[in-house]
């Protein structure tokens, strides 16, 4: 496979958007040998990689969230790496240092050594009891795809992926991620239990000798080649407008506002949130067959996309609203 | 894609757009007018309002009472306002339907998600790649389908018709309250009405048509500047005046003799007539005697002719009127202060009335002297009839050989002193206070009659007699009648009396209150011919 996308021709856009439907059919199908139901989970996840964009995974334990990650990483043979945030983590445990190692000649020098955040895919496992610091640590390397450590600049490998989970419900000791982390995480998943039939077919293969052996189905450059094509998909001019005016409306004293906004969101989506709509839309579009972004795409991803992006202000948290129903508001 | 492959896609997607519009037109069109039918039931409420308004004003302004339009009229025009209203909407609302939006109506209604209207932007679009071409390509089907495709009526929002529920019996109390108020009409106070003169109607009624009351007021002193130059004009008006004091002589001769006990006649007629001795005397030196006023006698203003038959009327009246009149006259003539042409307002205000108010006031001065005090017509009623104030002289001694008779020792101030009091401060405005056909009670007189009770004996009636009734009579419902009503209720049956031949029996109103029926009686007594 070439790394370059040629579309064209009607013809090749074609076959660059059959292809991307195979690739992803293949990725899921693999995953979904290990990981049991939470369909619309792997999808989420895999439109994330599709769009060059991070995931963060928010559900109770037990769901199987690490599993879905590790799973990916094998179905796509990339570099995978786990990160098990803890309070006394420091920045420097997962972006890497530099280190006094023996040379050759029985001397010493002063190495660097990455830190496991130098890899294709990163699971960032409960990443909301690390400290701040170390949340900030990956700031740079989410958004700029580069780590800096001292003089030393290393440039991340594409694709780069940061998935991470979180657990809502304890809280205790926890560092809740601030707005500016928040908003370089392109979709934010909600992973909910699994169906009665799920539960006999997770038991079946975790409490038996039966072992599933994940093959991977896909490689990086496929994964680059796939977001080339995702870019490549045009986006009608009526459907930018939507988008924009969508974003616009989470925003409190916006012409776009709905009064309900108004009243209860203290901070709306950034410009970001566009970025990430019209990316996200482009995927399902090209997962739904067609050639163009439709405003049903935008409206399909609008929950993952904005539901990390709304903050709710005390009001709306007194009174029970979520931001999942802010935005449900909008899309009316 | 070949030119000749965008060609057919073009051609669907401007029928698409053409349908779309029209029936996106005609669903606008439904909307817009839905949406001002609130606005149309508000509007039912201006006509009654405005009616309202115009009632009140009515009413304010003292107009009879009837309501400005009947039932239907107020109904109809209740209706017609916002049936106009929306049928203006209508025809200036201008609905121009987007090329885009008349697609995305027809890629909702096919599902296509938004196919065709992508495909006919990236076609309009200058540089394609071909992911566009392929979302043209894709939309071929679609544009087809929707050639044909016919639009569902999209849900307009319904306007909330919460206003109908107030507005609709809001409007109909309304004009009920509207034609309820336009059976009342203000009563209006006759003396306001006189005072400001503005109204010709009520003066008509009360009979001061001929002349107004400020140039009534002017009269006197005119005429006393004119008494004597104008015999021709003055001596009617002479002759009037003593004809007036001749029919008070005979009337109530005893009252003067009996309030007074030693007066004479002249005396009686000069504290009834006069308000002033002193220039009743004088009056009758000037008489003799041409004034300055006779060389540059005044116009008179405003002086209305009286018709021909009005003065043939006259005429006879003072024909008649001299002959019993003779001695009175000569009286007067001598005493010199009864012929005064202008003594007193009051005089001139009764020279100017008409022959019917003479009447009038002949029968006031019948009836008794203290009401005549009262009704002196806004003269300072203190001075009127007042004799020389008590001479405080005592005349005892001081060179004066010849005792003052009238001096008593209880002394005080002169005449021209006493008149510059209180008196003097009270308003001099000719009022009549009454007026024929005033709404007032006017004067009651109660005669009293001393009747033997005789017993009446009748058969008895035995109540076992009686029927039943045949059916239940229910409540019988005995409005109060209006005044007018009551006026023209007692004139009815007073017409019916005068045409009744003697023997037939009195029918007696009996929806009239006692006060009624006392005015009838006595009214009853003035004005038949029986009386």
């Amino acid at each position: 496979m070439s790394s370059t996308l040629s579309a064209d021709t009607p013809a090749e856009a074609r076959e660059a958007a059959e292809e991307f439907r195979s690739v992803h059919s293949a990725i899921r199908t693999e995953v979904g040998r290990m990981m049991v139901g939470q369909d619309a989970t792997v999808d989420g996840v895999l439109a994330a990689l599709f769009a060059a964009g991070h995931v963060l995974l928010e559900g109770v334990p037990g769901l199987g969230k690490t599993l879905l990650v590790s799973s990916l990483g094998k179905a796509i043979d990339l570099s995978f790496s786990r990160i098990q945030f803890t309070p006394d983590m420091m920045p420097a445990d997962i972006r890497g240092t530099n280190v006094l190692t023996e040379n050759e000649a029985g001397g010493t020098k002063l190495e660097f050594q990455a830190g496991p955040l130098v890899a294709n895919l990163v699971l960032a496992d409960e990443i909301n009891r690390a400290t701040p610091r170390t949340q900030a640590a990956l700031l740079e390397s989410m958004q700029e795809k580069q780590i800096s450590v001292g003089k030393r600049t290393i440039q991340l490998e594409d694709p780069f992926c940061v998935m991470a989970t979180q657990n809502p419900v304890e809280q205790e000791g926890t560092y809740p991620l601030p707005e500016a982390q928040l908003d370089r995480f392109l979709f934010k998943l909600v992973v909910g239990y699994p169906a009665e039939s799920d539960y006999r077919t997770i038991l079946r293969r975790t409490t038996s000798n039966e072992q599933v052996e994940l093959k991977p189905v896909s490689d990086a450059n496929t994964v680059i080649r796939m977001r080339q094509v995702v870019r490549a998909v045009p986006v009608p001019e009526h459907v930018e407008t939507d988008a924009i005016r969508l974003v616009m409306a989470t925003q409190p004293g916006n012409e776009h506002t709905a009064p309900m906004v108004n009243e209860v969101v203290a901070l709306g989506a950034s410009p970001r949130g566009v970025q990430a709509l019209i990316l996200a839309g482009k995927v399902r579009a090209l997962l739904e067959g067609r050639f163009a972004v439709a405003t049903e795409d935008l409206k399909a991803v609008a929950h993952d996309v904005l539901r990390h992006r709304v903050l709710v202000n005390f009001q709306g948290m007194s009174e029970g609203v979520t931001s999942d129903e802010v935005i449900a508001e909008i899309l009316k | 894609m070949s030119r000749q492959e965008i060609d057919p896609i073009q051609e669907d997607i401007k029928t698409v757009v053409w349908n779309a519009s029209n029936q996106i037109q005609s669903t606008d069109q439904r909307t817009a007018i839905a949406a001002n039918i609130p606005v149309a039931f508000s509007l039912l409420l201006i006509i009654p309002i405005v009616g309202l308004l115009m009632q009140g004003i009515r009413y304010l302004s003292g107009l009879q009472a009837g309501s400005i339009f009947s039932l239907w009229v107020w109904v109809g025009l209740t209706v017609v306002v916002p049936l106009a209203w929306l049928f203006y909407k209508a025809a200036t609302l201008q609905i121009t339907i987007d090329r885009q939006r008349a697609l995305l109506a027809t890629d909702k209604q096919l599902g296509s998600s938004e196919r065709i209207t992508t495909a006919d932007e990236f076609m309009r679009h200058p540089t394609t790649d071909g992911f566009m071409k392929a979302a043209v390509d894709d939309a071929s089907e679609w544009a087809k389908r929707g050639r044909v495709a016919k639009l569902t009526r999209s849900q307009a929002r319904r306007p909330k018709y919460r206003v109908a529920w107030f507005a609709v019996p809001g409007s109909a109390i309304l004009i009920a309250l509207l034609l309820f108020v336009g059976q009342f009409s203000r009563p209006v106070k006759i003396s306001e009405v006189e005072l400001s003169g503005r109204n010709p109607q009520l003066q008509k009624t009360a009979g001061l048509t001929e002349s107004d009351p400020e140039e009534q007021r002017e009269d006197p002193a005119e005429e006393k500047a004119q008494a004597v130059p104008k015999e021709n004009q003055n001596k009617p008006r002479k002759q009037k005046a003593v004809n007036r004091q001749g029919n008070a002589n005979a009337a109530i001769p005893d009252n003067a003799e009996e309030s007074d006990g030693k007066l004479n006649e002249g005396e009686t007629r000069e504290s009834t007539q006069s308000s002033n001795p002193s220039s009743a005397r004088g009056a009758p030196s000037a008489s003799g005697q041409p004034s300055k006023s006779d060389e540059t006698p005044k116009p008179r203003k405003k002086k209305k002719k009286k018709s021909k038959p009005e003065r043939e009327r006259e005429k006879k009246e003072r024909e008649e009127e001299e002959k019993p009149s003779g001695a009175s006259s000569g009286q007067g003539s001598s005493k010199g202060s009864d012929n005064n042409a202008a003594p007193s307002d009051w005089a001139s205000t009764s020279q100017a009335a008409t022959p019917e108010d003479d009447n009038v006031e002949d029968e006031e001065d019948v009836d008794d002297e203290e009401e005549e005090q009262e009704s002196r017509g806004g003269v300072q009623p203190n001075m009127r009839d007042r004799r020389t104030p008590v001479n405080r002289d005592l005349q005892i001694g001081f060179g004066n050989p010849r005792p003052n008779p009238d001096a008593n020792g209880r002394g005080g101030p002169s005449g021209q002193k006493k008149s510059r009091g209180v008196a003097s401060l009270v308003l001099g405005v000719p009022i009549p206070d009454r007026v024929n056909g005033q709404p007032n009670k006017g004067r009651i007189r109660i005669t009293q009659q001393r009747i033997t009770p005789e017993v009446e004996e009748s058969d008895p009636v035995n109540a076992q007699e009686r029927t039943a009734l045949n059916g239940p009579v229910g409540p019988i419902h005995r409005p109060e009648l209006e005044p007018w009503l009551q006026n023209l209720v007692r004139k009815y049956f007073l017409g019916q009396r005068e045409k009744a031949p003697l023997g037939t029996p009195e029918k007696v109103n009996d929806t009239t209150n006692s006060n009624d029926s006392l005015q009838t009686s006595n009214v009853s007594e003035s004005e038949s011919p029986q009386s």
